[in-house]
């Protein structure tokens, strides 16, 4: 905010009011404010699923870790120090306290703050998905916008082809066949790599052919969906109509028009294809020895390691909710009509 | 750089192969013996060893890097602190590597002395006299004596670990399983020299400790200094190698210890261990070339493919996979729905088509690689389809439904329950499949006092039955992962530890095996070991010679192992 602007505030309240007034009255905060809300009993009812699940597994964390001979005692005092002594909704309170103090509990496995855990690989994670999705979407897009241009011409024809490929095909096989081809045969990538290296283009090649993996699937669902979107857009919109009548450049109604009237279609569905993402990092991260979340949280699964399990669904719905209310912020950005409040329809 | 070198250890196997097998006495340490007493001699040559001297193909340098299959050896998310980490023998590379052992089990089920120099039995094999190596030092500067290893046996016996020792000691408190040893159990009688006092005789003791906790000591100054949490990422031993950084279930880096007591061992500059996903990820890791080893693979198809590019050594199996059944729950407390199970089992044609007859069928719990080896059991019951539906019916195993697991890591065992599930269906009995991680399937057994599990794919023999994962492990009524209890078999197995007379010992583990299969118990299919895969030019023994397994796979010497790939 300008000097002028603060001197003024501070000698009228008037008009400090009237800024409050417009910042809280602002539909995009509201929207921000709104979602905000809505994300609170969807973290509680996801927190809350998973704990119930995780309880019904069979097997006493203070067990395993302390082994079979344990006595009575050991277990008990293993029990009371991990909170495992108290009734399940204390326990689940307890742990909800934790995380509002931003502290995930220790890890049943290692005996490792679970915070500490995420710190290690969350950021492989985070990067594989950014570089995935990146990739997917910008190759996508352009791949759309060319098919569109000329429906059943020779780059659509080939856009469906390749794009028929990559959604017949199950990431985890993509998977094993990039590594044979691009590691094992031109030896361009890892087939492993069990840490992000040391600089970004260590870090670029040891995500690319996992990121390929999880990503190709998904290009050929943006690109097929986006390019329909461009192609109704074009030939049945008056707007676009009126535009080539007014002479704007082909290459201008496509892009600047009609792309960008479909992109609505392309962030629902980036926002509804969050889940399946972090889904498919589960998978694809052991496969490329990747220490990142995804790993993780099936190793956890299988030791029943519940704040760990707990600490990385948090983190996996968070995304999921921050990437929803993300789009919910384009679709404003988009269209100036949601921005101030008014109906598309 | 790289430079050609002998070891006096590998000179002394040279040597030793050079006078045609007389490598025992030849090179032999300080073993003791008294009286009465049966005890060690010392390193013997393994052919790999003397192949290595003989044709001067050993080279020292380089680092190479190893690959460990997830769900087994490559998980260790409890860190290594052998005293704590419940999944210990799984994770034996890392331990040989860092910690080194006080005995190794070489070729042919020939005993090495590292980090001691031999034992005397005495007082009926109640009393165990252990001599140490004089002069080795841990990576920390400080000396491994009897009383270091003294406080690493009482805390080894005192943990509440799955992988605690079962020795039959006195304790305290005789009724906590984890009380200390009782005052004497564990004696210092020198510098180097300790004394192991058990309340019931164990002829088998040195073999007993072969891949277990009690075989891997640590530094008690660097444990107390580090303290326990940090000590368990960063282990501190007299091996032939040091931690450099440990990334717990994903990545371990080792480097060669300079202060080695068998300089200039070990060959390698370094190790790195790398955890991969399985079998097929380890495979195109080594065709790209980011890995030289891969340890314990499986997958029979691999197998042959690994062949073609790689060394694949298939080692003589000495565990072989039996049937785990939990007499002390439904269906299998039923003996006619026990014996329903061998009756309707017909592996000869799994082993044909699934395993192309790789591996040698078995009746027993003895394998071709181990001690006291019988294929066959006298009155085993086999395939018989008439007999099978009569029990199935009389049983009422068609109205249940099996749950029947194994372990994740092994492709083979996952494949032998399917093929099972899919003859077993054909006379009306339904299974449910488990595949469980090795923790998992550690909890599965464990759940609710052992009578959650009904049938479990598992391995059951060691090189020595009664050590490691072998028959006792399997069907001993106080092993949590037994699902027999059975006195007289406890008696039986108990009087083939006792004696140190190998005939003894084998006739009372016939006896043992014709008893289990009497009892319908757990029907065996086949002896089977992982294989070790390793790329052309880096060799040594477990990786281009065979060693016996003793927990399921064989124990790598690394020490041993080089690399003149690159040379």
């Amino acid at each position: 905010m300008a000097l002028a602007q603060q001197v003024q505030l501070q000698r009228d309240p008037g008009a400090r009011s009237d800024v409050v007034r417009r910042v809280t009255g602002s539909p995009a905060l509201q929207l921000v404010g709104r979602r905000l809300l809505t994300a609170i009993p969807v973290l509680l009812g996801v927190t809350f699923l998973t704990f119930v699940v995780m309880n019904l597994i069979p097997g006493n964390p203070a067990r395993l870790i302390l082994g079979i001979n344990a006595t009575p005692g050991q277990i008990a005092q293993v029990d009371a120090k991990l909170g495992l002594n108290h009734p399940f909704w204390d326990r689940y309170w307890l742990w909800l306290d934790g995380l509002l103090h931003g502290n995930l509990g220790i890890a049943y496995s290692n005996q490792q703050s679970v915070n500490t855990d995420l710190a290690q690989h969350l950021p492989v994670t985070c990067w594989l998905l950014l570089y995935t999705l990146v990739v997917s979407l910008g190759l996508g897009v352009i791949v759309a916008v060319l098919a569109a241009r000329k429906p059943n011409g020779i780059a659509d024809r080939l856009s469906l082809a390749v794009s028929m490929l990559g959604l017949s095909i199950a990431p985890y096989v993509l998977a094993l066949v990039l590594i044979y081809i691009f590691a094992v045969k031109v030896q361009w990538f890892p087939a492993i790599s069990n840490s992000l290296g040391s600089s970004p283009l260590q870090a670029i090649r040891a995500l690319t052919l996992p990121a390929a993996s999880i990503g190709f699937p998904l290009f050929a669902v943006y690109s097929r969906l986006l390019r329909a979107d461009i192609v109704e857009q074009m030939q049945r919109e008056d707007y676009i109509v009126t535009a080539k009548a007014k002479g704007v450049a082909p290459w201008r109604v496509l892009i600047l028009h009609a792309t960008r009237n479909s992109m609505f279609t392309l962030i629902t569905l980036v926002a509804l294809n969050l889940g399946t993402l972090i889904g498919a990092v589960a998978i694809i991260e052991p496969i490329f020895s990747l220490p990142g979340i995804g790993a993780e949280l099936i190793n956890a699964i299988q030791i029943n390691d519940l704040p760990l399990v707990e600490g990385i669904v948090v983190v996996f719905a968070l995304v999921t909710v921050a990437g929803n209310l993300l789009a919910d912020l384009l679709y404003a950005v988009l269209d100036p009509r949601i921005r101030y409040g008014r109906s598309a329809s | 750089m790289k430079f050609r070198l002998l070891s006096k250890r590998t000179a002394c196997l040279a040597g030793a192969a050079a006078l045609v097998l007389t490598a025992a006495a030849a090179c032999s340490s300080n073993s003791s013996s008294s009286p009465g007493s049966t005890s060690s001699t010392s390193s013997t040559a393994s052919p790999s060893q003397s192949s290595i001297t003989a044709t001067g193909a050993a080279v020292a340098g380089g680092s190479i890097t190893v690959l460990e299959g997830k769900g087994f050896a490559g998980d260790w998310p409890l860190g290594l602190d052998p005293a704590t980490n419940t999944t210990g023998s799984a994770d034996q590379d890392y331990y040989n590597a860092v910690l080194g052992d006080l005995f190794e089990l070489g070729p042919g089920g020939k005993q090495i002395d590292d980090l001691a120099t031999g034992y005397t039995f005495s007082n009926g094999n109640k009393t165990i006299t252990i001599n140490l190596r004089p002069g080795v030092e841990f990576s920390d500067g400080t000396p491994l004596t009897a009383s270091v290893v003294a406080w690493n046996w009482t805390r080894d016996l005192e943990s509440s670990c799955t992988c605690a020792p079962e020795w039959t000691i006195a304790r305290v408190n005789p009724k906590v399983t984890t009380s200390a040893p009782a005052a004497g159990v564990i004696k210092v009688l020198g510098t180097d020299t300790i004394q192991v006092n058990l309340a019931a005789p164990d002829g088998a003791f040195i073999n007993q400790m072969y891949d277990t906790i009690p075989n891997w000591i640590i530094s008690e100054a660097a444990f107390n200094k580090m303290g326990e949490k940090a000590f368990a990422q960063m282990p501190v031993g007299a091996g032939p190698f040091i931690m450099v950084s440990d990334s717990y279930s994903n990545q371990i880096v080792v480097k060669k210890n300079p202060d080695y007591w068998d300089k200039p061992l070990p060959y390698l500059d370094g190790i790195t261990f790398k955890s991969v996903s399985g079998d097929e990820a380890a495979y195109e890791a080594m065709l790209a070339g980011e890995g030289q080893v891969y340890i314990d693979m499986s997958t029979p198809q691999l197998l042959t493919e690994s062949a073609q590019h790689f060394n694949v050594l298939n080692q003589l199996g000495t565990s072989p996979y039996d049937l785990q059944l939990n007499t002390a729950v439904a269906p299998f407390n039923n003996p006619k729905a026990r014996e329903a199970i061998y009756a309707m089992t017909n592996f000869a044609p799994i082993l044909q088509h699934i395993f192309d007859n790789e591996y040698p069928v078995a009746e027993g719990f003895t394998g071709p690689g181990g001690i006291c080896y019988e294929q066959y059991v006298p009155g085993y019951q086999g395939y018989n389809p008439t007999l099978a539906k009569q029990l199935v019916a009389a049983s009422g195993l068609d109205k249940t439904t099996i749950q029947f697991g194994t372990i994740s890591s092994s492709p083979v065992a996952a494949e032998t329950v399917q093929a099972l599930s899919q003859e077993w269906a054909a006379f009306g009995v339904k299974t449910s499949q488990h595949v469980y991680p090795l923790n998992g399937l550690i909890q599965a057994f464990l759940a609710n006092g052992g009578k959650s599990w009904q049938a479990m794919i598992q391995t059951a023999g060691a090189y020595d039955p009664s050590s490691g994962v072998g028959v006792g492990f399997r069907f001993n009524s106080m092993s949590p992962f037994s699902g027999v209890h059975d006195p007289k078999l406890d008696s039986i197995l108990a009087s083939a530890v006792a004696s140190s007379d190998l005939s003894t010992r084998c006739a009372d583990y016939n006896e043992a095996a014709k008893y289990i299969a009497d009892n319908y118990y757990g029907p065996f299919y086949f002896s089977f070991a992982p294989a070790n895969v390793a790329v052309k030019g880096v060799a040594g023994p477990g990786l281009t010679s065979p060693l016996p397994a003793v927990a399921v796979a064989p124990a790598v010497l690394w020490e041993d192992v080089y690399d003149n790939a690159s040379s």
